[in-house]
């Protein structure tokens, strides 16, 4: 299976302790993963490295045929990998002006931003939204803000840091509809949760953080495609 | 200048009031009159306190930024020092600046004593400190995550500090508004190293003292009048927008 990046010796310690310590992670291309761990196991951590947004101690980024270190290949992950908080923050503008961040900051017109985001509005079924003031939102529809914020950049790898938490079923399906939506499209996700199950059936390989480092937990739900049909039965 | 020691103390009191309603009738007419001396002292005024406002405040900014995002060594010494120094008398930095820039002191060559650059210089340096304290007191008490999206949407680390002063807009306007307030109506350090010249260093604050001690009530009370609308309009501004910030949060 072809992999889009892989990450080899992910080291990082935080106040002295050793936190992570990951031999490898390779992100298959077009394909969610699931990753579980216990709370303060790292996983919000690790998404903060492999966005870029933290420097480990030590990593080496394979990526587009390139071995890089940390600063070779941030300006990479930078541009291709977007990491959405577990509560997303919405800045204090209207949700279209919050959609429109990411291409303004790429240097795209007024106008032509615009345009994409009457599209994305309308792909995340937002668009009666596009006028309210972000900061007014649900934690529900600000999630799926924050997912139509990130799609129109077109990014490689979306890390998405318990997207489902504290969000009841009606939120969670909405968000897990906009996330098959974008697998379907090509994106490839990385998706922390507790609740392995809500996102299960979307996810193709299911990975678990334990000790600093990752080990595969067991071939999840997408592939089986019986189990796809009945999400209840991937209740652990 | 009631010299009559018989007069009885009812009448002196009205003699008072009516000197000061005078006064007051005659600080409006100045006022209205466009009265050129007065309007050039508020003009001197606002010239030198908005430079200085607006030379403090990137660089305060800058640097509070720098004191509430980074660890580097020395750095809760500086926030305190700078919390120390919100707190400084005018007229001690007044008396510090005027050493340095006496003709015999380490920078008496630049010849700025005297001069509405050194008053310009002293306010910076009074309004500095709180501009760094009251924006640190923001930028420590902002959403790491509002850093952490501007950037991770793309945005350079120079567009991601301007979005995250976007999202702090109303705190920061106030220290903005609580600097401007401190130098505008602040007297010692204008005074020491101003000196009150008529036409090249006389503000409202030391126009008030200094002339006023001379029986220019009028020309005090106007000016007086004109700090007055300022500082309330400053204060009903920044409320009105705070309040404005409170509705969307
Ligand atoms: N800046 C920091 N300085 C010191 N320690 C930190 C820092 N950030 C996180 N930690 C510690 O690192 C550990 C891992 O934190 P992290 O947030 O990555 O865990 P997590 O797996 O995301 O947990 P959760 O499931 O609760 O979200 C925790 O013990 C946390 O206290
Ligand atoms: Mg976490």
């Amino acid at each position: 299976m072809n992999n889009l990046i892989e990450f080899h010796d992910i080291r990082i310690r935080l106040a002295g302790k050793p936190l992570l310590n990951i031999t490898k992670l390779s992100v298959p291309m077009h394909q969610c993963t699931l990753l579980t761990g216990r709370n303060g196991s790292g996983k919000t951590t690790l998404f903060k490295i492999l966005s870029g947004l933290l420097k480990p101690d030590h990593i080496r980024v394979h990526y587009q045929g390139l071995q890089m270190n940390w600063r070779q290949a941030k300006p990479y992950i930078q541009r291709d990998v977007i990491y959405l908080h577990q509560q997303a923050y919405l800045f204090d503008a209207s949700v279209a002006d919050n959609i429109a961040y990411g291409l303004r900051r790429a240097g795209e017109k007024k106008a032509a931003a615009q345009r994409k985001v009457i599209q994305a509005l309308d792909w995340a079924d937002l668009t009666h939204l596009a006028h309210r003031p972000a900061k007014q939102l649900s934690g529900g529809e600000k999630q799926r803000v924050a997912l139509t914020r990130a799609r129109i950049l077109a990014p490689r790898l979306l890390l998405l840091d318990e997207p489902t938490a504290s969000m009841d079923g009606e939120a969670k399906q909405q968000t897990s509809l906009l996330l098959q939506r974008l697998k379907a499209e090509g994106v490839s996700i990385i998706i922390s949760s507790h609740e392995a199950h809500t996102v299960e059936n979307i996810a193709d390989q299911h990975l678990t953080l334990d000790n600093g480092d990752i080990r595969p937990l067991k071939q999840s739900a997408a592939h089986d495609k019986v189990t796809v049909l009945n999400p209840l039965k991937n209740t652990p | 200048m009631d010299n009559n020691c018989f007069t009885p103390p009812r009448s002196k009191t009205l003699l008072a009031v009516t000197e000061i309603s005078l006064a007051s009738l005659t600080a409006f007419q100045l006022l209205l009159s466009g009265n050129s001396e007065i309007w050039q002292i508020i003009a001197l005024s606002f010239g030198v306190s908005v430079s200085a406002i607006i030379i403090a405040t990137p660089v305060a900014l800058i640097v509070s930024f720098t004191l509430a995002f980074f660890q580097f060594p020395l750095r809760r010494t500086l926030i305190a020092l700078f919390n120390t120094f919100m707190s400084i008398p005018a007229v001690i930095i007044g008396l510090t600046l005027y050493l340095l820039l006496s003709r015999s002191g380490p920078l008496g060559h630049l010849g700025l004593l005297f001069t509405s650059k050194a008053m310009v210089i002293g306010q910076i340096l009074l309004c500095f400190p709180l501009l760094v304290a009251m924006s640190h007191a923001s930028f420590q008490a902002a959403d790491r995550r509002a850093w952490e999206t501007a950037i991770t949407l793309g945005a350079k680390p120079w567009r991601a500090f301007f979005t995250l002063m976007h999202e702090l807009r109303f705190g920061l306007i106030a220290a903005v508004v609580a600097g401007f307030g401190r130098i505008i109506a602040e007297i010692g350090c204008s005074m020491m190293v101003g000196g009150n010249i008529l036409h090249a260093t006389r503000n409202i604050p030391t126009a008030i003292a200094l002339e006023t001690s001379k029986g220019e009530f009028a020309q005090g009370i106007a000016l007086g009048m004109v700090l007055l609308v300022l500082s309330l309009s400053l204060n009903a501004g920044v409320s009105i927008f705070q309040g404005k910030g409170e509705l969307r949060a």
